[in-house]
Order: structure tokens, then C-alpha cells, then sequence
């Protein structure tokens, strides 16, 4: 089969240009995306590096720049965060699994339910700060603690830990199913002992993000009471503060030097943020299965 | 692997060379019946032939079963189609068997003449060696040893020509007359004998090599029909 | 002149495949009676009658579509696990109707296992993959002798011996579906269900597990769904053939049962035409 000259070059120029056209697009498009996030990070980098010090990590606040710290907010992050995991994990993935698993999809609420787990995601945070404030610390009269505030930021993250525990539980092979099934487990083990166990890496990813996100939430923080001026370590029933909320706070401060503060400590939320995200996607790469 | 594809196959085989050697029974029973005009011999051997006849039946019934069951290929096809023709060729060596017997039956009023009764002993016991080499031939797949039946067919051949001989100088002896021309038959039957043996051993070259040709073929014969 | 020592019967006693007589002699296992089976309202398969017997393997052959596999999960009540499958007629076990209100699926299951068609290991140690059935049914005694009489039954233990703590999913294909088979071993059952035990591997596997059948139905009875005619033929002591019947219309397709008979039978002088048309591969 012989090859007429030029047979293989490019095509009409039209299409070529096209092709160029959509590529320099989606070039940009890239550029803007990151390029803005890029500034973003260096202006705060560069703007609290001068207030990064251990005086920030373990200092308590104070009306003197100098001398505040944001140990608290700190500290009470941390303890959210461990509240959220607490309760966000086990309410999340036993509602994956029941979703999954033994929800029989032709009943009308269940389907209901599925509908509204990705509408209960799209949902304001803000909008559950209000629920929280009504119904947490007025309704059951918890108060304004760090139990209110972790109860809260669990119902924040909640449908975004179902749906990546169900997405999770739904790349379980069904043919290990059968295949326990078919051994004689009851559904109980089949779950318990198969698709849990082989779905726990997909699980723990999607809760470290749901959790980094609700690490750097604030709204929802505010309107229960995270109070601006807390001077003492929290604890679970006490009064608190946290980062995001400090954060806020010094920016609110006419200080420039508050400014500078608040830049560092956004720098030290961020480091936060990102090393939940690293540990997650190192779970999700250490543990992807080959089916 | 396929253990019991190759049993069966084993089987078959050794049902074969079973069928073999009790028609080489039937051949010296029937060259000792000659030599001692022995009726009830010869009711013996005929009687046997439905035993030889089972054997085949067997046999083929087996192979069709092997063929539709385990599709064999290559070399275990070729030994299942070389079962099937040899089994043939050793059923119709019984039919041989069953007519010399028949023959000597119907001759044993009449006096023998020793010479033909010789030759014939001398063609059967000739027999009975292509048939043995025949069967060892394909036992353990011998080519050369099964072209060798090709020369041992010819001494067979050359002991047939000379009967015929023989029987010819009785022209003037009805009785001897009617008595050598049985046994002509008789020698004619043996030599089929012979020819059965080689043709056995024709289907041991194919096993082997894959590919049939006849050692020799009545028209393409170079020594000359006397 | 003698008579010889053996006779001609010797040959067809080698053969592996029993004759039809033979196998009625041993106990039914399972007997079916008009089984049909539906999804969602249409039928699959339907009015299915046959005797499965001890110690027998039993293939079923028919193009796709046919219901071979919906059948076979009958037998094990898999077909529980499908949402919308109705079967209905009877299905009797050692004489036990197995849709009966008071049998346990579960317990059916212990008793009655399945290979599937594509090797599925547990994403466990080899180890685990076998104990996995012994422990959830709570079996007593020595795992480790356990794991070891399963998978030496499955033709696997001298290749893996020295590896049991490493994973399933780095074995071979052929060995993955030995240890499935040594899997529904260990917990001792009654009946190995195979749904195309073979169809995923290569040649030398499948013949593999040809051979480990042979050796299994000496202990087990054997029940497998095979696409590859000639295998059951290597393999079956009965044959049952499905085909398909399509409405007139070309809308609903459904399985039926052409002919039950001994794999020497079908294969040599079967009693329905089209059973004759698929083994001869005129069927289309």
C-alpha cells in the first residue's frame, strides 16, 4: 500500500489552529487558577514571616502584639478537630454502610435520603451555625463550649464524610461480596469483615479532607460563640477560641503589627491544613488497591 | 495432567495388544491342526473367533467414545485413529483363522500330501512371527522394525507361489485335485494373514512419522505374479 | 486354549465418565421440579427437572442467555442476593425443600459452596482467605490444620507453603482460583457449585482444574456451568443442555431445559435435534 506525499502531514489548517487554540485556553485557564493561588500564598508568607516565632505557638493573647500568642486557638483547633473525627467517622460510615449496603433503593425515603446527602453538602456553613446555636447550645443548653463547637462542625463535614465513605464502600469489588456470601457469612460479617476493612483507606482519606476543611471553618465557629478573647487552654466544656476565629480577630485589630500576626497565624493554619491533606493523600497512595 | 484422558488412552492400547496376542493364539492353533489334522482344534478356534470379534467391538465402541470425549489431537489422535485400523486388521486376521479352520474341517476326510502340508506350516509359522513383530513393532513404536515386515511378507508370498506350484502337478488326481485346491485357499488366507501383519505395521510409521504410505501395493508389485 | 485373563469390559472401566445407570444408582443430592426463575416480573429460565447424584460431576452447557448461571445459583440460594429474582417451583436438598420459610440461607451456604467465574480472593493473606470461612462460621479446632487439608485438596499447598502470610492477589490466575477452590473447601461442604470455573484462565489451568475435579468428586459432588462444550465432555458424567426460546415478537428471551442425559450420550447420539445442533456447533 504505497503513501501518496504528504498524505500524513496535519490537516486543513482550520482544524490545527482549533486544536492550538483550545490548548493555549486550558494553558491559561491553569495559569490564572494557580497563578492566583500562588500569590495568595507568597503575600501571606511573606507578610507573617516576620511574626513567625514560638512566642505565636505557645503564647497566650494579649493586647500587645508583641507579646501575643495564639496557643489557645490553637490548641482548641486541635481538639475541634479531634471532636469532629470522633463524631463525624463513626455517624458517617455506618450511614455509608447502611446507604450501601442494606438500603433497599426501590423505598421512597431511602431514595429521599440519597437525594439529600448531596444537597445537605451543598449547604452554607453558616446556615449550621445558626442550627447549632439554636438547638445545641440553647436548645440542649450545652453553652458556648469547644463540645458545642466540635458537635457543630461535625454536622458541617458529616455529608461530605458519608458521601467519600460511600464512594469508598461502592469501589469494594461486589465479587468479594459474593465471594463471602457465597462462603456462608451473614451480611453483618460480610461488611464487617470484607468490604469495611478493604474500603478503611478510601474511608480515612475522605475524612482527613472532610476534617482539614472543618479545621479552617469559621463562620459556623462565630455564631456559637467562639469567643474573641480567650486566655486560658480550653477544655471541653469551657469557653474558647479558635484559629480561624483568632485569625479574624487580629485582622479586625487596627495594629498593623495584629496584621502581621494574623499572617502568621493563617501561615500556621495553612501548615495545619496541608499536613492533613499530605497524610491523606500518602494514605490514599500507600494503600490503593489493584483489583 | 489429564490423567485419566492418558489411562484411557493406555487402556486402549493394551485392549488392543490383548486382541493381538490371542489371535496369535488362533494362528498357531490353527498351524497345529494342520500339522495334526486335528477337527476338534479347529472347532476351538472358530468357536474363539466371537471372542476376538467382542474384543473389536470393544474396542471400537471405546474409541468412539475417546473421540467424542476428550477431542485428543497430534499424537493421541493418530494412536486413536492407528487403534481403530490395527483392531480392524486384527479382526480380520481371526476371519483368516476362522476359514483355514473351516477348510481344514472340510478337507480332514481326504488324504494330505506332506509337502503342502509342510509349506503351508512353514507359511503359517512365518505368520505368526510378522503378526508377533507387528504387534512389538507398535508396542514400542518401531518404524524400521515395522518396514522389516515387509521382507517377511515376501518369504510368505514366495511359500504361497510354491503351494500353488505344488497343487498344480495334482491335475491328474481328482481327489488330490480337490484336497490342494483347499489348500490353496488355506494359503491364500495365510498370506492375507501376512498382508494384515504389514498393514499393522504400515499404521505404526503413520503413529510415528504422521504420515501414511504403504509399505508395498499389489499394483505397484515389481516381482511378478507367478 | 485358554481364556484370557481380562476381559473386554476392562476398558470401559478406565473410563472416568460413569454410564446413566450408574450414577441413578447413587443418592440424589439435589432434585429439582419445575423451576422457574424471573427478574423484575421476566422470566429467565423456566420448568427446569433434574436429579443431581452423589459423588457425580454434573454439567450444564447452552449458549448465553440460557440461564445456565441463574440455575446454578439456585442451588445455593444466591439468587436471594439479587434484588427483583423470584424462583418458584420446588428445589429439594437430601430431600429438603431449600426454599422452605425455616431454612436458613446461610446455613445452605456453608453446606453448599461456589467457585465463581472470575477468581475472586479476599484483598488478604493467602492464610486468611482460606480461615475466612472456617472462622465466620465459628469452626472449632487447629486453623492451621484447617488451611492446610484445604489447600492440599486443591492442588495448591506445595506452591504456597512457604508463603501463606503473603497476599492473595499476588498469586497467578490459575492458583487465585485453586485457592478459591481451597477456600470452599475448608469449611467441608457437602456440594462444589462452579460458575465457568475455568473460563478466565489459560490452558494449562484449565486442565488443572479439570484434573482437580476428578480427584474432588470422589468426596464432593460437583455441579458446573461451562460455555466450553468440549470441557464438559472432558469432565461431566451427566450433561443437562439449555437453549433459548424467543417470543415471536424477538422481545422476551427465556432459558428451558432441552435434554438431561449422560455426557457420553449427548456427545454421541443425543435424542433432541437441537441438542445435536449445538454440540456439533451448528447451533445459530
Amino acid at each position: 500500500m504505497t503513501v501518496v506525499d504528504g498524505a500524513l502531514a496535519s490537516g486543513p489548517p482550520r482544524r490545527v489552529w482549533r486544536n492550538r487554540l483550545f490548548q493555549g485556553a486550558m494553558l491559561l485557564c491553569m495559569l490564572v487558577a494557580f497563578g492566583t493561588l500562588a500569590v495568595l500564598l507568597v503575600d501571606t508568607l511573606v507578610t507573617g514571616w516576620p511574626a513567625l516565632s514560638s512566642q505565636l505557638l505557645t503564647g497566650l493573647p494579649s493586647t500587645l502584639p508583641e507579646e501575643a500568642g495564639a496557643r489557645p486557638a490553637i490548641l482548641a483547633t486541635l481538639y475541634l478537630g479531634a471532636l469532629v473525627l470522633l463524631f463525624s467517622v463513626p455517624i458517617g460510615v455506618l450511614t455509608a454502610v447502611y446507604l450501601e449496603e442494606y438500603a433497599n433503593r426501590e423505598r421512597w425515603w431511602n431514595r429521599a435520603i440519597e437525594v439529600n446527602i448531596q444537597n445537605l453538602a451543598a449547604v452554607p456553613a453558616i446556615v449550621y451555625g445558626i442550627l447549632g446555636l439554636a438547638f445545641i447550645v440553647r436548645g440542649i443548653g450545652v453553652g458556648r463550649v469547644v463540645l458545642a463547637g466540635g458537635l457543630i462542625l461535625t454536622l458541617v463535614v458529616l455529608p461530605t464524610v458519608v458521601v467519600s465513605s460511600r464512594e469508598a464502600i461502592r469501589a469494594v469489588p461486589d465479587s468479594i461480596r459474593q465471594g463471602a456470601f457465597a462462603l456462608g457469612a451473614t451480611k453483618w460479617q460480610v461488611v464487617w469483615r470484607q468490604v469495611l476493612p478493604a474500603a478503611i483507606p478510601g474511608i480515612a482519606t475522605g475524612s482527613i479532607l472532610a476534617l482539614s476543611r472543618a479545621v479552617g471553618e469559621t463562620a459556623p465557629l462565630i455564631m456559637v460563640g467562639a469567643i474573641t478573647y480567650v486566655a486560658f487552654n480550653p477544655t471541653l466544656f469551657g469557653a474558647y477560641t479558635a484559629l480561624p476565629v483568632q485569625i479574624y480577630n487580629w485582622t479586625r485589630q487596627p495594629d498593623v503589627d495584629f496584621q502581621t500576626l494574623a499572617a502568621a497565624g493563617a501561615i500556621v493554619l495553612l501548615v495545619i491544613v496541608l499536613t492533613m491533606n499530605a497524610v491523606a493523600i500518602f494514605l490514599r497512595n500507600r494503600y490503593r488497591k489493584q483489583w | 495432567m489429564r490423567v485419566s484422558f492418558q489411562a484411557e488412552l493406555d487402556a486402549l492400547e493394551a485392549g488392543f495388544q490383548e486382541a493381538g496376542e490371542i489371535v496369535l493364539r488362533s494362528i498357531r492353533g490353527v498351524i497345529d491342526a494342520l500339522r495334526t489334522q486335528d477337527v476338534e482344534l479347529c472347532d476351538e478356534v472358530i468357536a474363539f473367533d466371537d471372542e476376538i470379534d467382542d474384543r473389536y467391538h470393544a474396542l471400537e465402541k471405546q474409541i468412539e467414545l475417546v473421540l467424542a470425549r476428550q477431542t485428543p489431537v497430534a499424537g493421541d489422535l493418530r494412536l486413536v485413529l492407528a487403534l481403530l485400523h490395527s483392531g480392524l486388521h486384527v479382526e480380520r486376521m481371526g476371519d483368516q483363522c476362522v476359514t483355514i479352520a473351516k477348510l481344514t474341517k472340510l478337507s480332514s476326510h481326504l488324504d494330505t500330501r506332506q509337502t503342502v502340508i509342510e509349506g503351508l506350516v512353514d507359511m503359517g509359522e512365518r505368520c505368526a512371527e510378522m503378526v508377533k513383530v507387528s504387534l512389538t513393532a507398535f508396542a514400542n513404536r518401531d518404524v524400521d522394525q515395522a518396514r522389516g515386515l515387509h521382507a517377511l511378507d515376501d518369504l510368505v508370498d514366495r511359500a504361497n507361489r510354491q503351494v500353488f506350484q505344488e497343487v498344480l502337478g495334482y491335475v491328474h488326481d481328482a481327489e488330490a485335485l480337490e484336497w490342494g485346491m483347499r489348500q490353496i485357499t488355506v494359503a491364500r488366507c495365510f498370506e492375507r494373514i501376512g498382508d494384515n501383519a504389514v498393514d499393522i505395521g504400515e499404521q505404526t510409521a503413520f503413529l510415528v512419522t504422521g504420515e501414511f504410505a504403504e509399505f508395498t501395493d499389489a499394483s505397484h508389485d515389481p516381482s511378478p505374479l507367478q | 486354549m485358554e481364556t484370557p485373563r481380562i476381559d473386554s469390559g476392562r476398558i470401559a472401566e478406565v473410563s472416568h465418565g460413569l454410564d446413566r445407570s450408574e450414577v441413578e444408582r447413587r443418592e440424589k443430592v439435589f432434585s429439582v421440579a419445575d423451576l422457574s426463575v424471573s427478574y423484575h416480573g421476566k422470566t429467565a429460565l423456566e420448568g427446569v427437572q433434574l436429579d443431581v447424584h452423589r459423588n457425580t460431576v454434573t454439567a450444564f452447557i447452552g449458549p448465553s442467555g440460557c440461564g445456565k448461571s441463574t440455575f446454578i445459583r439456585c442451588f445455593n440460594r444466591m439468587n436471594d442476593l439479587i434484588p427483583g429474582a423470584k424462583v418458584e417451583g420446588t428445589v429439594l436438598y437430601h430431600g429438603e425443600d431449600l426454599y422452605s420459610r425455616d431454612v436458613d440461607a446461610v446455613e445452605i451456604r456453608r453446606r453448599i459452596g461456589m467457585v465463581f467465574q472470575k477468581p475472586n480472593p479476599f484483598p488478604k493473606s493467602i492464610y486468611d482467605n482460606v480461615a475466612f470461612g472456617p472462622r465466620v462460621l465459628g469452626m472449632k479446632g487447629s486453623m492451621d490444620e484447617r488451611v492446610e487439608q484445604a489447600l492440599r485438596h486443591a492442588a495448591l499447598w506445595d506452591e504456597v507453603k512457604g508463603r501463606l502470610k503473603d497476599g492473595a492477589l499476588g498469586l497467578s490466575g490459575g492458583q487465585q482460583q485453586r485457592l478459591c477452590i481451597a477456600r470452599a473447601l475448608a469449611v467441608e461442604p457437602d456440594v462444589i457449585l462452579m460458575d465457568e470455573p475455568a473460563s478466565a484462565l489459560d490452558p494449562i489451568s484449565t486442565t488443572r482444574i479439570e484434573d482437580l475435579m476428578h480427584d474432588l468428586k470422589r468426596e464432593y459432588t460437583i455441579v458446573i456451568v461451562t460455555h466450553n462444550m468440549q470441557q464438559a465432555a472432558r469432565v461431566a458424567d451427566m450433561t443437562a443442555f439449555f437453549s433459548v426460546i424467543v417470543e415471536e415478537d424477538g422481545s422476551a428471551r427465556r432459558g428451558i431445559l432441552v435434554e438431561y442425559d449422560s455426557t457420553t450420550k449427548i456427545f454421541t447420539t443425543p435424542s433432541d435435534r437441537r441438542t445435536e445442533d449445538y454440540v456439533t456447533g451448528r447451533f445459530g
